[in-house]
């Protein structure tokens, strides 16, 4: 298990492992009060579901509730939060300064992230920061991509899916209505992909190696998206052959390219456009590409759409 | 008779050693029997010294050995013996421990620094730091006409104020629908925008003070590494900002 991605909950006689959902133990907020039982738990109206059951609801400040953050969110405190140009994305504008998506399990953190609340009126909503050093996507959204496809109700095939941090997010941004199939063929980080998904019912994941679609193709629907970030040489052709399975027509790609995965010798420039002739051939129309830059290094992301539809006549 | 022998001694005149005459008195001065001694002393001393080595040379024996032979060594001209091994303070092992400590300790540091940087970067995503290095963004086109009337805020449907916000340009629908939550006043978005610009440059500090921890400890590292006794030869010097670099001649390890 990757340290600083450890769900806490599964280490033997602490928890007792994961007790289906809504467990208590299943790593919560990194610090402190695992078996606390004092915070809201029984008492709090919104025990149902995602909160936990008791334990494992920590809750050391001993204030109840879900406020979020790693280290409490004072009163006087705020955050200012903008909707972003992509729907399901935010920008929250305080003391930080983060791409953040809306979290659907409210008071826990997937990888060590932090988390803000802002409450308005009643309603409290939490919402988790999004690292673009991390995440391709998020560079991506940072970097001013035009669509990335990936929206409330979106049905999204992420190859590439590793330990699950980015999935998260994308689960986040596609909400309960949309699904997301991650796929990983690392038995190491689906370890962690899984735990990821046993609190995210949105989540489908798909410990297959994604050269062979037809391992998986009883799993998986026709898909609105396909997201990539494999990393491999021939990671177009991956794509490629996942498009031809799951991919509606007229559906959409995203696809990560690191030029050094793909030609070391090369200038990444003109790795970039061979990877984008590549895609023409196979069917799939690139719209746009855009480099990482100041969050990764040779990096681009290419946005394209499959068997377009043909051109209305004028 | 003997005192009137001392008696005519008392009216004889007193022998005197021959002065330089007149005529050549350009040759300088006469050496008189005392300056001709001390010139004789010095010379047979010289000879006798001579002798005397050259006797000692002639009875040596090629067997004969002191430590101090090997003890002593010249400084400045003269034997001075060497210092003992007991003497020295730190001995060559342990300065090698005290060395690794140090790098250790360095290191553990900057891994400190390193975990802060890193926490401190995922809240703090450089949205609109002005000296961004600018990335590149391409859009596929059909046809060259539409390269020709190609407008970037109408192709991404957002305000043509918004295009150079490039961390989000919201579309003219976000725009009219959706509304910024928490909104507050604008004092406190300027307090917020302090902190934040706060928040900015403790990162810097901290990436500064990580990357000079990263120079301490390479080298460190070198020095420790010359220590070692294979060949090496430097390849560049050390400046401020980096290690010196060492070529080692390859060696088999068993």
């Amino acid at each position: 298990m990757r340290p600083g991605f450890s769900p806490r909950g599964d280490r033997g006689g602490r928890g007792g492992g994961f007790r289906g959902r809504g467990g208590g133990g299943f790593g919560d907020r990194g610090r402190g009060g695992f078996r606390g039982g004092r915070g809201g738990g029984f008492k709090s109206p919104d025990g149902g579901g995602f909160r936990g059951r008791g334990g494992g609801r920590g809750a050391p400040r001993g204030r109840g509730g879900p406020r979020g953050g790693r280290g409490g969110f004072g009163a006087g405190r705020k955050v200012l939060v903008e909707p972003h140009r992509h729907e399901g994305v935010f920008i929250c504008r305080g003391k930080e300064d983060a791409l953040v998506t809306k979290n659907m399990v409210v008071g826990e953190s997937v990888y060590g992230e932090k988390r803000m609340s802002v409450e308005e009126g009643e309603t409290k909503t939490e919402y988790r920061a999004w690292n673009p050093f991390r995440s391709k996507l998020a560079a991506a959204i940072l970097g001013g991509i035009d669509q990335i496809h990936i929206k409330p109700g979106a049905k999204v095939m992420y190859l590439g899916a590793a330990s699950g941090t980015t999935v998260s997010h994308v689960s986040d941004i596609v909400g309960p209505e949309g699904l997301v199939y991650a796929v990983e063929f690392s038995h190491r980080s689906g370890r962690d992909l899984l735990n990821v998904a046993k609190k995210r019912t949105n989540i489908i994941p798909i410990i297959e190696d994604a050269r062979h679609p037809h391992k998986y193709r009883m799993l998986v629907g026709m898909v609105d998206v396909i997201f990539a970030d494999v990393a491999q040489p021939d990671q177009t052709r991956i794509v490629a052959l996942n498009a031809h399975n799951f991919l509606k027509n007229g559906g959409h790609f995203v696809i990560s390219i690191k030029a050094n995965c793909i030609d070391s010798t090369a200038a990444p420039e003109a790795v970039f456009a061979s990877e984008v002739k590549k895609m023409s051939a196979e069917n799939m129309k690139p719209q746009e590409q855009l480099t990482l830059e100041p969050y990764e290094r040779d990096h681009a992301v290419v946005v394209g759409i499959y068997r377009p539809p043909p051109k209305a006549k004028n | 008779m003997s005192s009137f022998r001392k008696a005519l001694k008392s009216r004889q005149r007193n022998h005197h050693e021959r002065s330089q005459p007149g005529f050549r008195k350009n040759l300088g001065l006469l050496e008189k029997k005392k300056d001709y001694k001390l010139r004789a002393d010095d010379y047979h001393k010289k000879q006798n010294t001579l002798a005397a080595l050259r006797k000692k040379a002639q009875d040596k024996n090629p067997d004969e050995f002191y430590f101090k032979m090997i003890n002593s060594q010249l400084e400045d001209g003269a034997h001075v013996v060497k210092r003992d091994k007991e003497e020295v303070e730190v001995t060559e092992e342990q300065k090698k421990v005290m060395r690794t400590q140090d790098i250790k300790y360095v290191e553990m540091k900057r891994v400190a620094e390193a975990k802060k940087i890193e926490r401190l970067k995922g809240e703090l995503h450089l949205l609109d730091a002005d000296s961004k290095q600018k990335n590149k963004h391409t859009f596929f086109v059909n046809s060259k006409k539409e390269v020709a009337s190609f407008d970037l805020a109408d192709h991404l449907n957002t305000a043509p104020e918004l295009v150079d916000r490039v961390y989000n340009r919201p579309t003219l629908e976000t725009l009219e629908t959706k509304v910024i939550q928490a909104a507050a006043e604008t004092k406190s978005v300027k307090k917020l925008a302090r902190q934040r610009r706060q928040q900015y440059k403790l990162l810097s500090q901290r990436i500064d003070r990580e990357k000079k921890m990263f120079v301490i400890s390479q080298k460190i590292q070198t020095r420790k590494d010359l220590q070692d006794k294979t060949m090496k030869v430097r390849v560049k010097k050390e400046t401020p900002n980096a290690a010196a670099i060492y070529k080692f001649k390859t060696k088999r390890k068993r």
